[in-house]
């Protein structure tokens, strides 16, 4: 059998139905564990789009999630509730960055313009130069700008050129992933400000 | 095929002799990545050298069975059957970890160490004897990597571990931000190679 030449193919799909039937069965086994992770690392980034809210572990950022966040089917964002009254909206946004998908949360005042934080659950960029809008240097850089209720309502702007009201800017040597990162949270952010007008129109 | 080299032999080898960085300068790629924090690169060396070890055990229990001229792609598959298992492993127990060492434990299928050792020493010797050998090796690349990260973190944050430490955290230190950057990594690790490769072995003599 092991002078034949179909050997090799048989001995290869044998070996890797072996390893491949092992791995699944490993995955499923960690499968709700992963689950939890994801869903923990969602919340943690929703509690830090607001930076005013405290916390000491993870089981706080769950605590305060279910508590004072309510999902808002007919926006997609959460309401930020503060003893009955409304505090802010977090509003998640995601997209194609320049490796993988960016994923994050944008946390708005009541008033619907005042951006009070900026938190990131899911990127892969270039590690110390596209992964640093996960660091606080930028993006605490959105505290206090004002969205715009135009096509763009938020820019990513290169370090020459002084931000305006609605813009931040870029990290140095990541203008792929600022490109793609100001178009992601543009269209995620434009798509909530329609609704929210939607909304409103009809009671 | 070539007689098992005694354990002690394997053991020199892999830490020093045939030291993988500063001797064969294989496997530099996650060296340059991952030692800017001492406890990131801990986790990375126990993750290597648990793919190497047993990955060499799997390659040589199947030695036998393996035909030669499709041998890299059953190494390949085992090699990356236990890296998605250390991978997975990371994701569900230590999240942080797992997100903080990003795509460079699914790189560990591409260190050079791990397919070298499987290929030179485990498609050729006894389970055992290759599994210390994969072990060792992973030691080797270890106490290398552990050293620069050292080096890495104190100049850099002033801490290691994370724990501050005193003097180098005190504002007489002024922190060297280019060391926890990547070009750190290579003016550490070229420093490094320079002093092992200085410390000759007595017996050099044959």
């Amino acid at each position: 059998m092991r002078d034949k030449p179909y050997f090799a193919i048989v001995y290869m799909f044998v070996v890797t139905a072996f390893f491949g039937s092992v791995l699944i069965g490993f995955a499923r086994l960690t499968q709700g564990r992963v689950r939890a992770n994801e869903q923990l690392s969602f919340e943690r980034a929703i509690v830090q789009a607001f930076p005013e809210i405290q916390y000491k572990n993870n089981l706080e950022i769950h605590q305060i999630f279910t508590e004072q966040f309510k999902k808002d089917d007919r926006t997609g964002s959460f309401l930020y509730e503060q003893n009955g009254q409304l505090a802010g909206y977090a509003v998640p946004f995601s997209g194609q960055g320049f490796w993988d998908k960016i994923e994050g949360v944008i946390g708005i005042a009541p008033d619907q313009r005042t951006i009070r934080g900026v938190a990131f659950y899911q990127q892969k960029e270039t590690p110390g130069l596209g992964a640093r809008i996960d660091e606080d240097e930028f993006r605490k850089q959105f505290v206090g700008k004002k969205i715009e209720d135009s096509a763009e309502p938020i820019g990513i702007v290169p370090e020459a050129q002084t931000p305006a009201d609605n813009e931040v800017h870029a990290v140095t040597g990541a203008t792929q992933t600022s490109v793609r990162l100001e178009t992601l949270m543009n269209q995620d952010i434009r798509a909530w400000l329609d609704a929210m007008q939607n909304r409103e129109a009809t009671p | 095929m070539s007689p098992a080299k005694p354990t002690k032999q394997i053991v020199l080898d892999g830490l020093w002799r045939d030291n993988p960085i500063f001797r064969q300068i294989l496997g530099i790629c996650s060296t340059l990545a991952v030692t800017n924090v001492v406890l990131n690169t801990a986790v990375m060396c126990i993750s290597l050298t648990l793919v190497t070890a047993l990955s060499c055990l799997t390659v040589s229990l199947l030695r036998n069975w393996t035909p030669r001229n499709i041998r890299m792609m059953v190494q390949t598959l085992i090699i990356a059957f236990y890296v998605i298992i250390v991978d997975l492993i990371l994701k569900a127990y230590w999240p942080e970890m797992s997100t903080q060492l990003g795509p460079f434990v699914g790189l560990i299928i591409t260190n050079c160490i791990v397919m070298g050792r499987c290929e030179a020493y485990a498609g050729s010797n006894p389970p055992i004897s290759s599994f210390v050998d994969g072990f060792f090796n992973g030691l080797g690349y270890s106490f290398v990597l552990l050293a620069i990260s050292v080096v890495r973190e104190l100049l850099g944050m002033g801490t290691i571990l994370g724990f501050a430490i005193p003097y180098f955290s005190s504002p007489y230190w002024d922190k060297w931000i280019i060391m926890v950057m990547p070009p750190g990594a290579f003016f550490v690790l070229a420093s490094i190679i320079w002093l092992f490769r200085s410390i000759k072995p007595k017996e050099v003599k044959k």
